[in-house]
């Protein structure tokens, strides 16, 4: 393709854009409008992944030991566990440790424990498994072990947990895919009209000899640009708005840890722009097919 | 140039035959019309020798070349050679009379420089010259199918194949216009007019042959179109 064939599509794809403004426009929102719900949920899914790893993280198991243990079974006990294959960290508290983590956190409502009145906590292991989702697994071995008293992981907490997240994840993948299946759709649909409405330029074309080529290029080049148009607004949309959300959650959700924007944005945009213009060249290619057959 | 050979056309859905056995040559440099009443199959026959429709029997040659076996690249290098004008102009509105006629010489890829001037000659030629950023809507029937034409000779055609060129025109306009096909036709490129208007054929005192049900029952030279 010569430079000035390329100049010339491109010409003529902008030329096209602009006289059926309305047309365009039309089509530009529709990519504007599915991208950017597209967008919001990629956004909402990528930060509920991100909690939900944050919380899976944070979550172990407890295992108290027996009152009477003997400091030889005790190390026992400790071997045992550290040998369980899904074990990544096994920490020994022992019960004195316990008392002063609680003291430090409630203060004087446990005054006076472990001095005068005596200290009603336990030895205990707390240990953290490489997957979050062997929890449950291990505990039960846990449970089994001799010298173990009471294991404790937030047994249902835990379980809704994995459920909801894994929930989530495939929810958010069908919606999407939904989605994105809709875009393209209605461009396919929007791009129709205008490829309807140049019928007879087509059909000109054919007359006086342009090769098949020749008339789809100028298409194919106003799908992607509309497509990359439609990208673009959803894009510093979501950016502004994802941006001023985070500010927002530092300041009043301590508790709730968002992706920064530069991690996801970025990739996001592009993610975005390649969608909105492989959307518009494929709603361009399908709309004109059955124009070109004679 | 054009060989016609025992052409039958039966259109999908239909019973009788749009051309039963039609046989035709045309030399380079002609200037032949088509005529007969409507459903003769004028039409037909110059939608074969653009190979817009194929025949269901039979054979249409183009420069000796059989035009069934062309491959779609040969195909368009024998259309480019080839002028079309219709009936109803089919201008691109949204197109200046300029760019209109540079529409044919931008498919084929030529420079602007060229485009420019092969274009301002095309519309002088065809008497449009100050009409160059008129919309087609601006200009009257005449004024339209004369821009069809100036698209159709731009690209220095061996052949212009006119549909009913003259159906969207009033008298006098269609009177100039044949006086614009004949020039053309001086210069050496053959001309084919399918028309029903027996005044204007009579006239001219040319090539006549002339289709009914889809037979030739009459091909004369000098011919005239009786009106009955």
């Amino acid at each position: 393709m010569s430079p000035r064939t390329l100049f010339y599509y491109i010409k003529e794809a902008f030329r096209s854009i602009f006289r059926n403004s309305w047309m365009s426009l039309a089509s530009i929102g529709v990519v504007a409008v599915t991208l950017f719900i597209l967008g919001s949920f990629m956004l909402l899914n990528i930060n509920v992944e991100h909690l939900t790893g944050e919380i899976k993280d944070q979550v172990e198991i407890i295992a108290y030991v027996d009152w009477e243990i003997t400091p030889e079974a005790l190390d026992e006990l400790r071997v045992r566990v550290i040998r369980l294959p899904q074990v990544e960290e096994v920490r020994f508290v022992d019960r004195d440790e316990a008392l002063l983590r609680l003291k430090d956190k409630l203060g004087p409502m446990v005054e006076g424990y472990g001095e005068g009145r005596p200290n009603p906590l336990r030895d205990s292991f707390e240990i953290r498994t490489i997957v979050p989702e062997d929890i449950p697994a291990v505990a039960a071995a846990l449970m089994d072990m001799p010298g173990i008293a009471r294991v404790d992981y937030g047994t249902e907490v835990v379980e809704k947990l994995f459920q909801f997240t894994a929930v989530v994840k495939w929810v958010g993948m069908a919606f999407m895919l939904g989605l994105a299946l809709t875009a393209a759709f209605l461009i396919a649909n929007t791009i129709k009209l205008t490829v309807n409405a140049r019928a007879n330029e087509i059909m000109i074309m054919k007359y006086v000899g342009a090769t098949e080529w020749f008339i789809r290029w100028p298409f194919l080049i106003e799908g992607m640009l509309l497509g990359a148009f439609g990208a673009l607004l959803p894009m510093l949309l979501l950016a502004y708005l994802y941006g001023r959300t985070v500010a927002w959650a530092e300041l009043n959700l301590v508790f709730l840890p968002l992706v920064s924007p530069q991690a996801v944005l970025g990739d996001m945009g592009r993610i975005l722009l390649v969608l909105g213009t492989g959307i518009g060249c494929l709603g361009s290619l399908v709309s004109i097919r059955r124009f070109l057959r004679v | 140039m054009i060989e016609i050979r025992d052409v039958q056309k039966i259109y999908n859905g239909s019973s009788a035959g749009a051309l039963s056995g039609v046989s035709l040559n045309i030399a380079r440099g002609d200037f032949v019309f088509l005529v007969g009443p409507s459903g003769a199959g004028k039409s037909t026959l110059i939608k074969l020798i653009f190979r817009e429709i194929d025949p269901t029997s039979g054979k249409v040659f183009f420069n000796g070349r059989d035009m069934a076996g062309l491959r779609e690249s040969e195909l368009l290098k024998v259309r480019r050679k080839i002028g079309m004008v219709f009936q109803d102009f089919r201008l691109l509105r949204q197109k200046t009379v300029f760019e209109n006629v540079a529409f044919a010489l931008e498919v084929l890829g030529e420079s602007p420089r060229a485009i420019r001037a092969r274009v301002s000659l095309a519309l002088e030629r065809v008497g449009l010259a100050g009409k160059e950023n008129s919309f087609p809507s601006r200009l009257s029937g005449g004024e339209q199918q004369r821009v069809g034409i100036a698209r159709a000779i731009v690209k220095d055609p061996l052949v212009i194949l006119a549909d009913e060129p003259t159906g969207n025109v009033d008298r006098e306009n269609s009177r100039r216009l044949m006086e614009l096909f004949e020039d053309i036709n001086r210069s050496g490129t053959t001309v084919i007019i399918a028309t029903h208007a027996w005044d204007l054929v009579n006239g001219m005192k040319k090539r006549v042959v002339a289709l009914e049900k889809g037979l030739i029952v009459r091909d004369e030279e000098r011919g005239t179109y009786s009106h009955e």
